[in-house]
C-alpha cells in the first residue's frame, strides 16, 4: 500500500502547487488588473478612506473636492457646482468611473505609481495617503457661461471652446446634465436610485453632448470645402463660381437649393444663372455654390482635408471623444449634399470648435486637451502637458482666407451671423453659422451649428456650439457662442489688469 | 492476505536497510517521543498567534486588544493541556502536528475576531451582520470543546486497529449523519441564503453533522476495503493493459457515487459530495493499488457533476460563475441597475479583489476590507488572510496545510496494520482535498463550492472535526513510531541475522 500512498502524496503535492501558483496569479499578477475592475469595491471604498484629489479649473476653482465628513467613512465627493461642470469632471460610483474622475482616477486616487515613493515617505511618517491634484485648462467663466446659455436654449446640446494656440479646452458643457452630487452618495439605495433616475431618463443626462453626441455639421462644413478648394491653389476667396438657384444633380432627380429656396445673388447674379464670389457664397451659405464645388472637388479630396482637421479618428482629451465622420464618398450627388454637411457626415461640438481653431491658429490645429497638470500631494508637479501638433489642417495663407471668409459672416450685412455683431462690442468675431435638415424627409427640427473664433486677428477663443432642434444656427447656437466669448474674453481682461 | 505480499515487500527492504547496521540501529532506533521540540514549537505557534491578535487591535485603532491578557491566557492553556494530554496519551506521536493545528486554529480565532471588530466599537470598515459581538467568544468555546474532543480520541481510542471492530456500526453512523439534514425540514437544516441543507440548527445553536460524517465515514471506508481488498484488487481481466474489476465488485463505487449524487442532490452541496467521493476514491485506490479503480472513479465522478451542472441549476449557476466572475452584471447581479441574466458573482469577485487588492504583502492585519465580501468569516476567509497577509501570508497557510498532510501521510506510510494505514491516508488526503476545494475555489481555480476551511473558518462543528482528525493521525502516528516491545536484547540480534 506504501507505493499508492507516495503516489497519493504526490497527489496532494500537486494540489498544493496549484493552489500556490494560483494565488501568485492572483495577488502577483493579476492585482492591477483587478484594482481597475469597475465592480471593485475596495479600491472604490478606500477613496473614502482617504482624501481623493481635488479637481480644480484653470483659474483654481474647485469642481470636485474630498470632503471630511467623519464616522466610518471619512470623506465624501462632493462637487460645488454639479451639472454645470458634470460632463468634464464625471462621476466615481462602483458602477461607473466617468469624466476626469475616470480617466485620472489613479492619480486622484493617489494609487499611480508615481506617487508610489510618496506613498510610502507617508506610510514611514505614518502621514495618511492623499491622491493627486488635477488642475484642468477649464476656465470658470467660459464653461459657466456655457452651461448657463445652453440651458437657456431649453434643447439638448453641448458646446465647447478651445485656446487656438495651445488647444488647451476652455469649457466644455452639455446640456440636459446631471448632478454628480447625486451619485456621490454613501447610501447605496439612494445611489442605486439616482444611478437608474439618470440612466433610465428620455433626456439622456449622462450623455456628454460636447463630445460623444455627433450632429450632421449642415453650412460649417463649407469650411471644409472652402479649405480644399484654396489649398488646390486654383481658387481663393474672391473666385467666382457657378450660382445656380436649383442645381441639378447628375444620377438624380432631386436639386440641390439653397436655404428657403432663396437665389444666391450679390447684386451681380440676378438670372441665378450666373456666378458669385466664393466669399459672398460662404458669408450667406450659398449650398448650390458649395455643391457644385464640392461635387467638383470630389469626395476623396473633401475627405483628405476632413481628416487633416481631425475628423474621422477618435480622440483622448483624456476623455475618450467619438469620431467626428466624413466617410468617403463617390457618388458626385451624394458629394454634393456632403460638402453642404448634408450626407452622412457628422460631428461632435468638439469638432466643431476644432475647425475654427485650425483656421484660427494659422492653420496648425493643435491636439485639444483638458487636463493642465497634475499636482501631488507634497505641491510638486507631477505631470505638465505641453501642447502639441495634432495636425497641419492648411497652410497659413488658407487660413487667413478661410479666416476672412468666416470674418465677412459677422460682419457684412449679409452674413447669416450678422445679428450677433451688436452682442460684441468691440470684439472682432469670426464665424459659420450651419443648419442642418434632420430626419426623413427633412420632417425633424433642423439642428442648430456654430463655429467661431475671436478676437479675429489675435484669436483667444474657439468655440463650437451645436443645438439639437434649434433651428438656424444663427438663431440657436450663436447667442451661447456669444455668450461664452464674453465671457472668456471678460475674464481675459479682467484677469491681465 | 496475499495482497500484504507487497507491503510485505516494502517493509522487508526497510528493516533490510536497517538492519544493515545491526548496532546502530539497536542504539539509536531507540526512537525519541520528541516531545520536547513539539512543547517549543506549540510555544512558538501561540506566540505568533498572539502577536497577530494584538497586530489586529494596533490596526484597527492603534491599541492593544484589552483582552489580550485573558485570551492570551485561555488558549495558551488551552493549547497546552493538548500538549500534556499527548505527553502522557500518546507520547511517541508525531511532535508538529499538534503545533500546526494550533498555529491553524489561533490563526482562525484573530481572523474571527477582526472580522468581529470591523465597523464595531468604533473601528473602521462595515459591520458584518452575520457576525455578533460574541462570535468569538464562541469560536473560543468551540476550540476548547475541540481541544477537549482531541484528548477524548486520544483517551478512548488507545489503539486504531480497534475502531475496525466498529466499521460498519460507524458506516451506519456516517450515513445517518449525511443524511439527517436532507430529512429534516428546511427551517432546521437549510443555512439561511445559501439553499444548501447542510445543519442541524436547533434554538441558535447549529452543527453540521457531515462534519462528523466525514470522520466515521474515513473508519467505515478503511475497515470495510481492508476486508474487500484483495477481491476488489485482483479479481476481474485485463482490457487495453488496464486491469478491470469484475462487473459485481462495481457495487461499492457504485453505491459511494450514488451516496455522493443524493448528498449533491438533496443537500445542495457540491463541496461535500466531492469530499466524500474523493476521499472514497483515494482510499480504493490505496487499498487496491489499481489505478482501474481510480479512472473508473474519476469517470463516474465527472459525468454526475455533468449531468449535475444541467440538471440542478444550483451547480450550473456555480459554473457560470467561475467561468465569467468579473463580468459586471454578474457582480452586481440582482441589482436594479442590472437587467440582463446574469449569475450572482459577488461574493466570489469581492473574494478575489481583496486577494488582488492584498497584493504580495497585504495590507496588515485590520487595514484591509474583508468585511466587504459576504460571508468572509466562513467560506471566504482565506481571501481575508489573503487580503490582510498577502500572499505571502496565504503561502505560509497553504504550507502549513501541507505539512499536515504531509505529517498524516508519513504516519500513514510508516504504519504497519493496514487498516491504520487506509485510515490515516485517507484522513490525510481528505484534509489536502478539503483545502484544494476552498482554498481553489475561492481563488476561481476550480469552481467554487462552499465547504469549511479546516481550522480557520467560523462555526463548531468543523472545528471539533478537525481536532478530532488531528487526533486521530496523532493516534495512528503514535503507533507508527512506538518502538516493539523488546523483551531480550539477543532476540533483536536474532532477528537482524534472520533478515540478513
Amino acid at each position: 500500500m506504501n507505493h499508492a500512498l507516495r503516489r497519493v502524496s504526490l497527489a496532494c503535492l500537486a494540489m498544493f502547487l496549484l493552489l500556490l501558483a494560483n494565488a501568485n496569479y492572483v495577488q502577483g499578477f493579476e492585482a492591477n488588473k483587478l484594482a481597475d475592475d469597475p465592480g471593485n469595491g475596495r479600491t472604490f471604498a478606500l477613496q473614502y478612506q482617504y482624501q481623493r484629489g481635488s479637481i480644480i479649473t484653470a483659474n483654481n476653482q474647485p469642481i470636485a473636492q474630498s470632503k471630511h465628513i467623519g464616522g466610518v467613512y471619512s470623506y465624501q465627493r462632493y462637487y460645488p457646482s454639479g451639472p454645470t461642470y458634470a460632463p468634464v469632471t464625471g462621476y466615481d460610483t462602483p458602477y461607473r468611473k466617468t469624466g476626469i474622475e475616470g480617466t485620472e482616477d489613479r492619480l486622484l486616487a493617489g494609487t499611480d505609481p508615481r506617487l508610489a515613493v510618496r506613498n510610502l515617505i507617508d506610510l514611514v511618517t505614518g502621514k495618511p495617503r492623499k491622491g493627486a491634484t488635477v488642475q484642468l485648462t477649464i476656465n470658470s467663466a467660459a464653461q459657466e457661461a456655457a452651461y448657463k446659455a445652453l440651458k437657456a436654449t431649453g434643447l439638448p446640446g453641448g458646446a465647447v471652446a478651445i485656446d487656438p494656440k495651445t488647444g488647451a479646452i476652455l469649457a466644455l458643457a452639455s446640456y440636459p446634465s446631471f448632478n454628480p452630487n447625486k451619485l456621490a452618495t454613501l447610501n447605496g439605495n439612494a445611489l442605486n436610485k439616482a444611478d437608474q433616475k439618470y440612466l433610465n431618463s428620455p433626456q439622456q443626462p449622462l450623455l456628454n453632448r460636447a463630445i460623444n453626441e455627433t450632429f450632421p455639421p449642415g453650412s460649417t462644413f463649407k469650411i471644409v470645402t472652402s479649405s480644399t478648394a484654396f489649398s488646390t491653389g486654383k481658387y481663393n476667396p474672391d473666385s467666382r463660381y457657378y450660382a445656380p438657384t436649383n442645381l441639378k444633380l447628375p444620377q438624380t432627380s432631386n436639386e440641390l437649393i439653397n436655404f428657403d429656396n432663396l437665389p444666391c445673388d450679390d447684386g451681380s447674379n440676378p438670372t441665378g444663372n450666373g456666378t458669385v464670389p466664393l466669399i459672398y457664397a460662404f458669408a450667406v451659405s450659398c449650398n448650390t455654390v458649395y455643391g457644385g464645388l464640392g461635387m467638383h472637388l470630389g469626395g476623396a479630396k473633401l475627405h483628405q482635408q476632413a481628416n487633416a482637421f481631425g475628423m474621422n479618428r477618435a480622440l483622448r482629451i483624456p476623455l475618450l471623444v467619438s469620431p467626428s465622420n466624413y466617410p468617403p464618398v463617390s457618388a458626385p450627388a451624394f458629394t454634393a449634399y456632403s460638402a453642404i454637411g448634408q450626407y452622412n457626415d457628422t460631428v461632435t461640438p468638439l469638432q466643431e470648435a476644432m475647425f475654427a481653431a485650425a483656421i484660427a491658429n494659422h492653420g496648425t490645429l493643435m491636439r485639444p486637451y483638458m487636463v493642465q497638470k497634475v499636482i501631488a500631494p507634497n505641491l510638486t508637479p507631477l505631470v505638465t502637458t505641453q501642447p502639441s501638433v495634432l495636425s497641419q489642417a492648411v497652410s497659413p495663407g488658407v487660413a487667413s482666407d478661410v479666416g476672412r471668409m468666416m470674418f465677412d459672416v459677422v460682419n457684412q450685412p449679409y452674413g447669416t451671423a450678422h445679428d450677433i455683431a451688436p452682442d460684441l462690442p468691440g470684439i472682432r468675431v469670426a464665424a459659420k453659422t450651419g443648419t442642418a435638415q434632420t430626419g426623413a424627409n427633412n420632417t425633424g427640427l433642423d439642428d442648430a451649428v456654430f463655429t467661431s473664433f475671436a478676437p479675429y486677428g489675435n484669436p483667444d477663443i474657439a468655440v463650437g456650439v451645436v443645438v439639437k432642434g434649434g433651428g438656424l444656427g444663427a438663431d440657436a447656437s450663436a447667442p451661447v457662442a456669444v455668450q461664452i466669448i464674453k465671457a472668456y474674453l471678460n475674464y481675459l481682461h479682467s484677469s491681465a489688469k | 492476505m496475499s495482497a500484504m505480499g507487497a507491503t510485505g515487500n516494502g517493509s522487508g527492504t526497510t528493516t533490510g536497510t536497517v538492519t544493515s547496521q545491526p548496532g546502530l540501529a539497536g542504539a539509536l532506533a531507540l526512537p525519541r517521543g520528541r516531545r520536547g521540540a513539539e512543547l517549543i514549537m506549540l510555544a512558538f505557534a501561540i506566540g505568533v498567534v498572539l502577536f497577530a491578535y494584538a497586530n489586529v487591535g494596533l490596526g484597527l485603532n492603534g491599541r492593544v486588544p484589552t483582552g489580550l491578557a485573558t485570551y492570551g491566557v485561555l488558549f495558551g492553556v488551552l493549547m497546552l493541556g493538548a500538549h500534556l494530554a499527548v505527553r502522557k496519551l500518546a507520547p511517541w506521536a508525531d511532535p508538529l502536528l499538534l503545533p500546526l493545528a494550533a498555529l491553524l486554529n489561533g490563526l482562525g480565532l484573530v481572523m474571527i475576531y477582526r472580522l468581529q471588530e470591523s465597523g464595531r466599537n468604533g473601528n473602521p470598515g462595515n459591520a458584518i451582520s452575520t457576525m455578533s459581538a460574541s462570535t468569538t467568544t464562541f469560536q473560543l468555546m468551540w476550540s476548547t470543546i475541540g481541544v477537549i474532543a482531541f484528548v477524548a480520541v486520544l483517551l478512548v481510542i488507545r489503539e486504531p486497529r480497534t475502531l475496525q471492530r466498529y466499521t460498519y456500526t460507524l458506516g451506519a453512523i456516517g450515513l445517518v449523519l449525511l443524511a439527517l439534514p436532507a430529512l429534516l425540514p428546511s427551517s432546521i437544516s437549510e443555512v439561511p441564503g445559501t439553499g444548501a441543507k447542510i445543519q442541524v440548527a436547533i434554538g441558535g445553536f447549529s452543527i453540521q453533522p457531515e462534519e462528523f460524517a466525514k470522520l466515521a465515514l474515513a473508519v467505515f471506508f478503511a475497515g470495510y476495503l481492508v476486508a474487500k481488498r484483495d477481491v476488489l484488487a485482483l479479481a476481474g481481466r485485463h482490457v487495453l493493459g488496464i486491469a478491470l474489476p469484475r462487473a459485481r465488485d462495481m457495487g461499492p463505487v457504485l453505491i459511494a457515487w450514488a451516496a455522493s449524487l443524493l448528498v449533491l442532490v438533496f443537500e445542495s452541496d457540491i463541496g461535500t459530495s466531492a469530499l466524500f467521493f474523493g476521499m472514497f476514491l483515494i482510499m480504493l485506490y490505496v487499498a487496491t493499488q489499481r489505478t482501474s479503480w481510480l479512472l473508473i472513479g474519476t469517470s463516474l465522478f465527472l459525468v454526475g457533476a455533468w449531468a449535475a451542472s444541467k440538471l440542478v441549476s444550483h451547480v450550473g449557476v456555480r459554473f457560470a460563475i467561475w467561468l465569467h466572475p468579473f463580468t459586471y452584471a454578474n457582480v452586481f447581479c440582482g441589482a436594479s441597475s442590472v437587467r440582463v441574466p446574469c449569475v450572482p458573482s459577488y461574493q466570489l469577485a469581492q473574494g478575489i479583489y481583496g486577494l488582488g487588492f492584498g497584493g504580495l504583502l497585504g495590507t496588515g492585519l485590520g487595514h484591509g476590507q474583508p468585511y466587504l465580501t459576504p460571508l468572509v468569516q466562513s467560506d471566504f476567509i482565506i481571501t481575508a488572510f489573503g487580503e490582510e497577509l498577502g500572499l505571502t501570508g496565504l503561502m505560509a497557510l497553504l504550507l502549513i496545510y501541507g505539512l499536515i498532510v504531509q505529517r498524516g501521510l508519513r504516519a500513514a506510510v510508516a504504519v504497519r496494520d493496514p487498516f491504520s494505514k487506509l485510515l490515516a491516508g485517507g484522513l490525510a488526503f481528505v484534509v489536502a482535498l478539503q483545502v484544494f476545494v476552498i482554498v481553489g475555489g475561492v481563488t476561481q481555480l476550480i469552481p467554487l463550492t462552499g465547504i469549511t476551511t479546516p481550522f480557520l473558518s467560523q462555526g463548531g462543528s468543523s472545528l471539533v472535526a478537525s481536532w478530532m482528525l488531528i487526533a486521530l493521525l496523532m493516534r495512528i502516528s503514535d503507533t507508527a513510531r512506538r518502538p516493539a516491545p523488546q523483551p531480550i536484547q539477543d532476540e533483536g540480534m536474532t532477528q537482524v541475522v534472520r533478515g540478513i
